[in-house]
């Protein structure tokens, strides 16, 4: 799902990273966001609310709604639309409200 | 925790968009020691996601694409040595009783207390209640752009498009150019609220635009699949059989901002609900200071408008905080009077009755 | 109707149509922009002043067809891409019709395209005769595109086909409030945004009200008939976003 070419904008992706989502090993670059990597490999579950286990994705994207977060190295309700991936990002879906740590 | 000390500036401004970055470089241009506080990582707001040429005359660069607008804007920025940018760092809160900000950068907690302060806190995305609205997949029209422009992600590869105003019509437009199919734009005023300009350059492009219908169901199981969109009569009641099945692997809702005025409630601003200016906006006076005489706001924050717009609020927003401080004397009320005659030439127009009827009610 | 459907009236182009004996001239702008909008790169950027200078920046364009020589400028000028070159003279059966374009793939000058109405429904087949992309255009490219004479005033783009082709309304993200349930305290007589938070805690989640609060407060006015700006709103506080516990609890390093 990467836009490849464009009439208008050049992307500077920056650098491969590796990450794991749920334990499976997957790829996306520096500069993007983990919500963003993620939907360019075709996961658009982020997680599943707790009361009514609904799958959610993102919603605005900029860090305001809170739809999109995730358990990211073991702390729960990372704001994944807007924190950025990096090598080794340990990425979980999170079910329910996470616990305090 | 972890607490900095004080410091101090003369104007403070939340928010680095349009309006506060035109705000920042108005305010340093009268000689003011400026802080500016942005929650990103790079400076312009939503100004880095607007690849379409904009509108206005020259002052507000006309012809210019969002994104080279905002280059242009954080060169002189970057170049102005009075000007102190905090990027990555959310401003938390505003305390009446001392005048004191907080925000968080880096998980540190930091006090300033400034002369001045200037709220361009931009707008927050409407959500739409429809059943499974929230499906995965069901994304604000920001956030496409976001995934879209910033990140040069495909949010799909069917999009509908629920709202034909600005916002959803150059949205659609860019997802075209991204090489998006846009099944639909669905609209449910009976007539388009964008510029019509934009919206004969999406027709050409072959997208039909639904006014008078709206989105009955999203339907999907674990991400959204599609939607039944259906007409409404002029009472916006739906009219049972006029249903339409629309495949689509990514809804993109653009049915409008909400002023994001947080901080101006928690500040004690007086608020008033104006539907023109689309939602809660401060009580202020034509040169942007609210009812507490330190606090100014520019930009949507005062009522979703145009960037073209929300520049200029910036400057007149800088230079009147500017001169109440006792700076530019020389210079002050007539780059006011200029970004006050700026303003109302932009909103003379047809397309600007909305907006002069809601600032009617809001300006005192 | 153009408000509706986003395509000109037969009778707003022929407003902008340029005269038959101009056509006859040689290239000439139309200007299909029907919107009064605060806009006017088209007269700043004509170097022959065929588009007047404009005493309002609402105004719409006034055009003097004598003046203009057909140069283009103004066709990747105007944000709106709303202006487009005819040259009827282009030869004995076929104009030359000037678009801009900003998607891809771009066409190979020589090739032959599917071109479009203003409706983007496919009229008849187009052959691209040059490619204007200078660096002033910013991206904005112009093809010109010679058609059947008789279309000179309908194609206005070209098509490349392309290689691949509830009870659940939720209105709190953060606390998974549903419609049905608003609406049923509101039922019960909740009809105060603080009570109807402290009952569903709606606004109490992480994202503090942004998302669900003019969902609210529209349902309240339109169950209780009371207007939008007479609902009390609930109390702002910090934080505005979502911060760790470490932040406020702290580890004793204050300065």
């Amino acid at each position: 799902m990467r836009i490849e070419q464009h009439p208008v904008l050049c992307f500077e992706r920056g650098n491969k990273v590796s990450f794991t989502f749920d334990g499976k090993p997957m790829e996306g670059y520096e500069n993007e966001t983990i919500a963003a990597a993620l939907h360019a490999s075709g996961v658009k579950i982020l997680s599943y609310s707790s009361e009514k286990n609904h799958p959610r994705g993102f919603f605005c994207a900029i860090g305001k709604c809170s739809s999109c977060f995730m358990t990211v190295d073991g702390v729960p309700n990372v704001r994944t639309c807007v924190t950025k991936l990096r090598e080794g990002m340990k990425v979980e879906t999170q079910r329910g409200k996470g616990e305090l740590l | 925790m972890r607490q900095k000390n004080i410091k101090t500036t003369d104007v403070l401004i939340a928010g680095g968009g349009p309006a506060g970055l035109c705000a920042a470089l108005a305010a340093a241009s009268l000689g003011a020691k400026v802080v500016l506080i942005d929650e990103n990582e790079v400076l312009g707001g939503q100004l880095v996601k607007q690849t379409h040429k904009f509108f206005g005359s020259e002052k507000q660069y006309a012809g210019t694409r969002g994104i080279h607008i905002k280059d242009i804007l954080i060169s002189e920025v970057e170049a102005s040595s009075s000007i102190e940018v905090i990027n990555d760092a959310t401003v938390m809160g505003y305390y009446t009783e001392d005048g004191i900000v907080t925000y968080i950068k880096n998980d540190d907690f930091y006090k300033i207390k400034p002369g001045k302060v200037i709220f361009a806190t931009g707008a927050s995305e409407r959500m739409l209640p429809f059943p499974k609205n929230d499906l995965p997949g069901i994304y604000g029209a920001g956030g496409v752009q976001t995934l879209m422009n910033v990140y040069g992600i495909a949010p799909g590869n069917n999009v509908l498009m629920i709202g034909a105003g600005n916002i959803g019509l150059i949205v659609s437009y860019q997802l075209i150019q991204a090489g998006v199919n846009v099944q639909a734009i669905v609209e449910a005023m009976p007539k388009i609220g964008g510029y019509l300009v934009h919206a004969s350059k999406i027709r050409r492009a072959g997208v039909p635009i639904y006014t008078s219908h709206t989105i009955k169901e999203a339907y999907g199981q674990d991400a959204v699949e599609g939607a039944v969109i259906w007409e409404v009569d002029e009472k916006w009641q739906p009219i049972p059989g006029t249903e339409k099945d629309i495949k689509a692997d990514n809804i993109c809702l653009a049915v409008g901002l909400t002023p994001a005025t947080e901080l101006l409630w928690q500040a004690g601003c007086e608020m008033k609900y104006v539907p023109e200016l689309s939602g809660h906006v401060p009580v202020r006076n034509m040169y942007l200071q609210t009812t507490l005489e330190d606090i100014y706001v520019a930009g949507d924050a005062a009522g979703v408008e145009e960037a073209s717009s929300a520049m200029v609020e910036g400057r007149l927003a800088g230079y009147s905080a500017a001169k109440n401080l006792g700076l530019g004397k020389d210079r002050a009320d007539a780059l006011i009077q200029d970004a006050l005659d700026e303003l109302s030439s932009l909103r003379e127009g047809e397309v600007g009755a909305k907006i002069r009827k809601g600032l009617e009610k809001i300006i005192v | 109707m153009l408000i509706r459907t986003g395509i000109p009236t037969p009778e707003q182009i022929e407003k902008v149509m340029p005269s038959k004996e101009r056509l006859t001239q040689g290239p000439v702008a139309v200007i299909e922009c029907f919107q009064s909008i605060p806009c006017n790169p088209c007269a700043t950027s004509c170097p022959t002043g065929a588009i007047l200078p404009f005493d309002n920046i609402n105004d719409l364009p006034k055009f003097d067809e004598n003046k203009c020589t057909g140069c283009g400028i103004c066709v990747s000028s105007c944000p709106g891409l709303a202006i487009f070159i005819v040259d009827e003279t282009y030869s004995e059966s076929e104009a030359l019709v000037r678009i801009p374009y900003e998607y891809l793939p771009v066409p190979e000058a020589g090739s032959v395209v599917d071109a479009t109405d203003r409706a983007g429904q496919i009229v008849c087949k187009g052959k691209v005769v040059k490619i204007f992309t200078s660096k002033t255009q910013d991206k904005t490219t112009v093809l010109s595109i010679a058609v059947p004479k008789e279309y000179s005033m309908t194609v206005r783009g070209i098509k490349i086909p392309k290689k691949t082709e509830t009870d659940d309304i939720c209105i709190c993200r953060c606390e998974e409030i549903s419609l049905e349930e608003l609406r049923e305290v509101i039922k019960q007589g909740y009809t105060d945004f603080n009570e109807i938070k402290r009952k569903l805690r709606v606004g109490m989640g992480p994202c503090q009200g942004r998302t669900c609060r003019p969902l609210i407060l529209r349902e309240i006015a339109m169950v209780t008939g009371r207007p939008m700006e007479d609902i009390d709103l609930t109390t702002f506080r910090p934080p505005t976003k979502p911060i760790k516990i470490s932040v406020i609890a702290g580890d004793g390093n204050e300065e």
